[in-house]
């Protein structure tokens, strides 16, 4: 793991109009490796990844990504860069097969030529694709659509993997085929930044974890401090 | 026998035609989610700069895809000066109505300040007459009936088999995961355009070989492009495709056996029926997307 952070977010003020969602967070990740966002719903972790993957532009603060400012470039740019954000729930591209959603993944150049090795590893990881490469995303089932989209994100050459819930909503078995994969994903070397529901999950598979809470980062947990179940409980509930 | 192909030919050129229109509608609704109610003056203007170029001495093969280029480049400019400005707003269907009637009405007077009111005529495509099954027909009207599908052809494969044409077929459907899989958006949204404004301005072309070219020729076909989309469904290409052609075998069996007259309210009759039970288009999916 990484001396230096792989992300960094600089006292970032980000929200849609006037309404303003995130107040002056700020948070390293990759430091320690994985990283967990957690926190009551509707507090802002959605809004930061988005500020992060520049479909929102922060009003102010940094994004750093490897040393790169990237605050305020299009989506686009930071795809480039090599940082991609896997967006909550499972909407993707209804009306496109799984093997165009993994041609679109490998649409930027940084990614073009990884195309064939990438389209590897994703049938590899979830075999399931490949059985049903040439069926619309629309007919798929809520867990493969999930593989679909982590896929997708796996063909555009990673260097930094955010994931935004990636388990919502899924029956418990889909789920722990989920987890497993993306466990082999993080120990394939991506370095991953994932908010999640599902505690237990996040701490399994990250060593530093974050509270976001009312659009600010209100605890950190690095390694080696331990933390019963109970305890991030007591901080969702505000005790 | 001669009834038939009389309805025949009529249906197959008069659909052709409104094909042509109501495709590049389609496309611009499903990647943009917007009706560009400019896009009848995009056809006129395709007739007028081909009539310009012909004028300034251009022989015809290289006059009317000239013309055609060029209305790429306009479909273009029209998006970016009174489409892209709006992208993100949440009454944007309706305030792109407005923008666009507005552009296309100030595009249309100035085509008659340019080019006056008097009509004119754009040479034929290929000049004569031939008989085909009892009916005559002219060489123009066949060259329109064939070359239609190999444009509509082409551009469903360009959709369905290039790595671009997925590009624009997932812009359609998410623009957000668009962004994420890094597709230049913006750029996307100017190439829908600029391909619906060539192959209006081609329409325009084909219409200006056999009739006469004023600057309004563009609100019926565009009323009638309006009609196909709705009718076949705005949710694909394919839909408006085959709704043209209906369409277009409607209205000339329905002119021949109940008159010119007729024929526009017997098409609402039609529609309005359609719609009460296909809310969606006959041929529509319920989701937004190229196919």
């Amino acid at each position: 793991m990484s001396e230096s952070p792989i992300l960094s977010v600089e006292a970032v003020t980000a929200g849609y109009g006037r309404v303003t969602v995130l107040h002056d967070i700020t948070l390293e990740a990759g430091r320690f490796g994985n990283v967990g966002l957690f926190g009551p719903n509707g507090h802002g972790k959605t809004t930061l990844l988005r500020t992060i993957s520049g479909l929102v532009a922060p009003k102010s603060g940094r994004v750093v990504f490897d040393g790169k400012d990237i605050t305020g470039l299009s989506a686009r740019a930071i795809v480039a860069t090599g940082l991609i954000h896997v967006p909550q729930g499972n909407k993707l591209f209804p009306d496109l097969t799984i093997g165009d959603c993994m041609a679109l993944g490998a649409y930027s150049p940084r990614a073009r030529p990884h195309e064939a090795e990438n389209r590897e590893k994703v049938v590899k990881l979830f075999p399931k694709l490949a059985e049903r490469w040439r069926q619309k995303v629309r007919t798929l089932s809520g867990g493969e659509r999930q593989m679909v989209s982590i896929g997708t994100a796996l063909m555009s050459h990673p260097r930094l993997l955010i994931l935004d819930e990636p388990t919502l909503g899924l029956a418990p078995k889909i789920k722990d085929e989920l987890c497993t994969a993306v466990m082999d994903i993080s120990r394939g070397g991506v370095p991953l930044v994932v908010v999640e529901q599902d505690i237990e999950f996040l701490l399994e598979l990250s060593r530093q974890l974050f509270l976001v809470d009312h659009g600010a980062v209100k605890t950190e947990i690095r390694p080696g401090e331990s933390i019963e179940h109970s305890e991030i409980m007591a901080m969702y509930f505000g005790h | 026998m001669s009834v038939f192909s009389d309805i025949f030919f009529g249906g197959l050129f008069q659909g052709s035609l409104y094909a042509m229109m109501a495709v590049g509608l389609a496309l611009v609704w499903t990647t943009i989610g917007v009706f560009n109610f400019s896009h009848g003056v995009f056809m006129m203007l395709g007739a007028y700069f081909a009539w310009q170029l012909v004028a300034f001495g251009l022989p015809v093969v290289i006059a009317f895809p000239l013309a055609v280029i060029v209305m790429a480049g306009a479909g273009w400019i029209l998006q970016a000066s009174v489409v892209r400005p709006l992208i993100g707003r949440p009454n944007i269907v309706l305030v792109v109505v407005i923008t666009t009637l507005a552009a296309g009405s100030l595009i249309e007077n100035g085509a008659l300040t340019v080019w006056g009111p008097r009509s004119k005529q754009l040479p034929s495509l290929i000049e004569g007459n031939t008989t085909i099954a009892g009916v005559g027909v002219s060489l123009h009207q066949i060259a329109i009936i064939v070359i239609t599908p190999l444009i509509l052809a082409a551009l469903w494969s360009f959709l369905n088999r290039t790595r671009l044409g997925l590009a624009l077929r997932a812009v359609a459907q998410n623009e957000d995961a668009s962004h994420l899989v890094g597709l230049n958006v913006t750029a996307l949204y100017g190439l829908a355009f600029a391909i619906a404004a060539s192959l209006a301005g081609l329409a325009g072309i084909f219409m200006g070989g056999y009739r006469f070219m004023n600057p309004s020729m563009g609100a019926d076909p565009l009323l009638k492009a309006l009609i196909v989309v709705v009718f076949g469904g705005i949710s694909s290409i394919s839909g408006p495709i085959f709704a043209a052609y209906l369409i277009g075998f409607f209205e000339a069996a329905s002119n021949y056996y109940f008159g010119l007259y007729w024929t526009p309210a017997l098409l609402f009759l039609v529609l309005i029926a359609t719609l009460m039970v296909r809310p969606e288009g006959i041929f529509a999916s319920r989701s937004r997307g190229l196919a």
